[in-house]
């Protein structure tokens, strides 16, 4: 047996990596994802008050605190047993909509965009941003950056910080709006769905105008069947900030729908002796082990997940693009990995569509900000969808509402299991018998990874922009006989 | 055209990952101990695109972040600039861009990039554990770190040539 180590050694040490083994005649027998995990999460927290964790958390991840920030509050207010007044909740998903407005810019510019605008095997130095720009012209780059920074100043002016946000305060929030920021906001946010819908028609022009790259994502080697979870509202459309977790089946049928205090009845945690992070899966299905179909226990929880577990979007223009992406991809469920970034552009139409919608509500500048706590019922859990996947907050407390324990599983958690599984399926269609994959071979396997927007910075721990590396073959003695460094 | 002629000190990384936190303390203490009319300190836990927002319309930077390097000796100064910088834990991360390549974003742009852009990374121990307290060694070493560079970012501001003692 062969191995492949895709394994970037360089300065920075804590870095995941990827190894691809290969039977004696050359065909990729199994592919390993690891990554390294941050310890001690929940031994940090105990003996804190749960009324201060929503600050804390924002301090596990650079990349996505808005999300630890609202699950951590709707703990919070779950172990005070209150719900917070209808302004605070609006504010509180305004908020929110601005960081999906930012990060899924953020995604689809710098990480997917590059393998489809400037092509999947194209040179490796023009295959990032640059190259982006270098195709679509320097002006939508400048809008990138615009629409960017105006979605976290509107973090910022809710949440106190655009990174270390302190808005939430359990029963409620801590400030509420002006008429005069109202104003301003509503003009920000009509910009974001002109944008959302100027990032759809390029995905349009560049990605569906394309047969090749159509064909790749619908009959490429990135079909993965698996059951799709996602939060929906009452009338079970894609929701990010509250709800009840739907999963749907590989056939699209409902498997099971929970609040969030009942996750552990349908979620159950795994490990792995060769890797570090668990592997959530449907306890009812069971485990076993990385494979697809109707009777394996493997979910994913992404934007696309959000899209097969739900009925339609609750905003108009999103619901056509919803319609379309299905229409054109063979109907419901879809499970075409690289659909994934589709169904992120969808969702950005979604959250700059429901950032109107709440800021034009007249509940948006009410005074009343915060539900009076109650008796702490001692246990609380708040779910979120953040960007990468269904996010839980899980906290016991005393009867002073001391932390005793903690219990989180991060979006990207929940793809662990299919994250390995699409990454072992692409090496295996594009790995020729025999033949050393080249750089481009390389980018298409790690197309497979990048289509889930993984962040390990609070799963794990944060790696690179861009994932370096250097692969090793080995004989299946284990001897070193060839490396490909990139 | 670069407005503003301060020097904005820069310190990235996470206060809860023991070491990890280093660049955050350190801006949050030298901006008592090393006071300075043309220094700006600001800390915050993000890299790739969002550097650029930070740092545009200064005329020069100074980051400081931690690395952890093979075989490094825990608290080495390392100093790089954009010519001869690799990765250190915080100016990229996996949901975003490399530094050098949102550095010539910002060019291509046309954003007010500081002219002047310098790395100061702190080797680390541990910071792979949620903590808010330095490893032992790195606390030990903290506030000769520290006074290095002090000392460092004020003779900069003094327009001395010398670098001392940061490598």
């Amino acid at each position: 047996m062969k191995r492949i180590t895709i394994d970037p050694i360089t300065r920075l040490e804590g870095h995941g990596k990827i190894e691809i083994f290969l039977k004696d005649d050359g065909d990729v027998d199994n592919v390993y994802f690891q990554v390294p995990e941050l310890r001690g999460f929940e031994k940090f927290v105990e003996g804190r008050p749960v009324a201060e964790l929503s600050q804390i958390v924002t301090k596990i991840c650079g990349v996505c605190p808005g999300c630890h920030h609202m699950a951590s509050g709707k703990a919070a207010d779950a172990v005070y047993g209150v719900e917070p007044p209808p302004t605070a909740k609006k504010l509180r998903e305004l908020f929110y909509m601005a960081h999906f407005v930012h990060s899924h810019i953020a995604h689809f510019y710098a990480l997917a965009a590059p393998d489809f605008v400037v092509g999947p095997d194209s040179p490796k130095a023009e295959r990032n941003i640059l190259g982006v720009i270098g195709k679509v012209g320097v002006e939508i780059g400048t809008e990138v950056l615009k629409q960017r920074r105006i979605a976290q100043e509107i973090q910022a002016l809710l949440g106190g910080h655009q990174t270390h946000v302190v808005m939430n305060i359990p029963g409620g929030v801590r400030k509420g709006i002006t008429m005069e920021e109202r104003d301003d906001i509503e003009q920000k946010v009509r910009g974001f769905i002109d944008f959302a819908k100027f990032s759809l028609k390029i995905f349009d022009d560049v990605v569906l105008g394309n047969k090749d790259y159509v064909d790749l994502i619908v009959n490429g080697p990135y079909l993965l069947n698996l059951h799709s979870m996602g939060l929906v509202d009452a009338n079970n459309k894609v929701n990010f900030y509250d709800g009840k977790v739907r999963v749907v089946d590989v056939n699209g049928n409902e498997h099971c729908k929970y609040a969030p205090n009942e996750y552990l009845d349908y979620i159950e945690e795994r490990v792995e002796p060769w890797s570090y992070l668990k592997f959530p899966f449907l306890k009812k299905k069971g485990w076993s082990g990385f494979v697809e179909g109707q009777d394996s226990g493997v979910y994913h929880a992404t934007p696309l997940s959000r899209l097969n577990a739900a009925d339609g979007m609750a905003t108009p223009l999103a619901q056509i693009e919803y319609e379309k992406l299905f229409k054109t991809l063979g109907g419901k469920p879809v499970h075409a990995t690289l659909a994934m970034h589709w169904a992120r552009l969808v969702e950005l139409l979604y959250a700059a569509e429901r950032a109107l919608e709440l800021i034009t509500d007249p509940d948006i500048t009410g005074k009343e900000l915060k539900t009076p706590l109650g008796k702490v019922v001692g246990e609380g859990v708040g779910i979120v969808e953040a960007q990468r996947g269904t996010l839980t907050h899980h906290y016991w407390t005393d009867e002073k509402g001391i932390v005793t324990k903690a219990n989180i599983i991060v979006g990207t958690t929940n793809n662990n299991a299919a994250i390995c599984m699409s990454l072992k399926k692409a090496a295996q269609g594009l790995i020729k018998k025999g033949e050393i994959p080249s750089e481009g071979i390389l980018n298409m396997i790690e197309m497979a990874f990048r289509a889930y927007d993984p962040c390990f910075s609070c799963a794990t721990h944060s790696l690179r922009g861009e994932m370096p590396m250097e692969v090793l073959i080995k004989d299946s003695n284990g001897n070193l006989i060839d490396r490909i460094s990139r | 055209m670069i407005k503003n002629q301060k020097i904005l000190i820069y310190g990235i990384g996470n206060e809860l990952l023991t070491d990890d936190g280093i660049g955050p303390k350190l801006v949050m203490e030298l901006q008592k101990s090393h006071q300075h009319k043309n220094l700006v300190y600001e800390s915050a836990f993000v890299g790739g695109l969002d550097i650029l927002d930070i740092i545009r319309g200064y005329r020069q930077v100074v980051f400081l972040d931690a690395i952890k390097t093979k075989d490094g000796i825990p608290g080495t100064i390392y100093h790089f600039t954009p010519d001869d910088f690799k990765e250190t834990l915080h100016l990229s991360n996996l949901h975003d861009i490399k530094f050098l390549t949102a550095l010539e974003l910002g060019k291509r742009l046309n954003y007010e990039i500081p002219t002047i852009i310098e790395i100061i990374a702190i080797e680390i121990i541990e910071d792979m554990v949620y903590n808010d307290h330095f490893s032992p060694e790195i606390e030990k070493l903290y506030p000769a770190i520290h006074q290095k560079i002090g000392t460092y970012l004020i003779d900069k501001t003094n327009c001395k040539s010398s670098i001392p003692e940061i490598k």
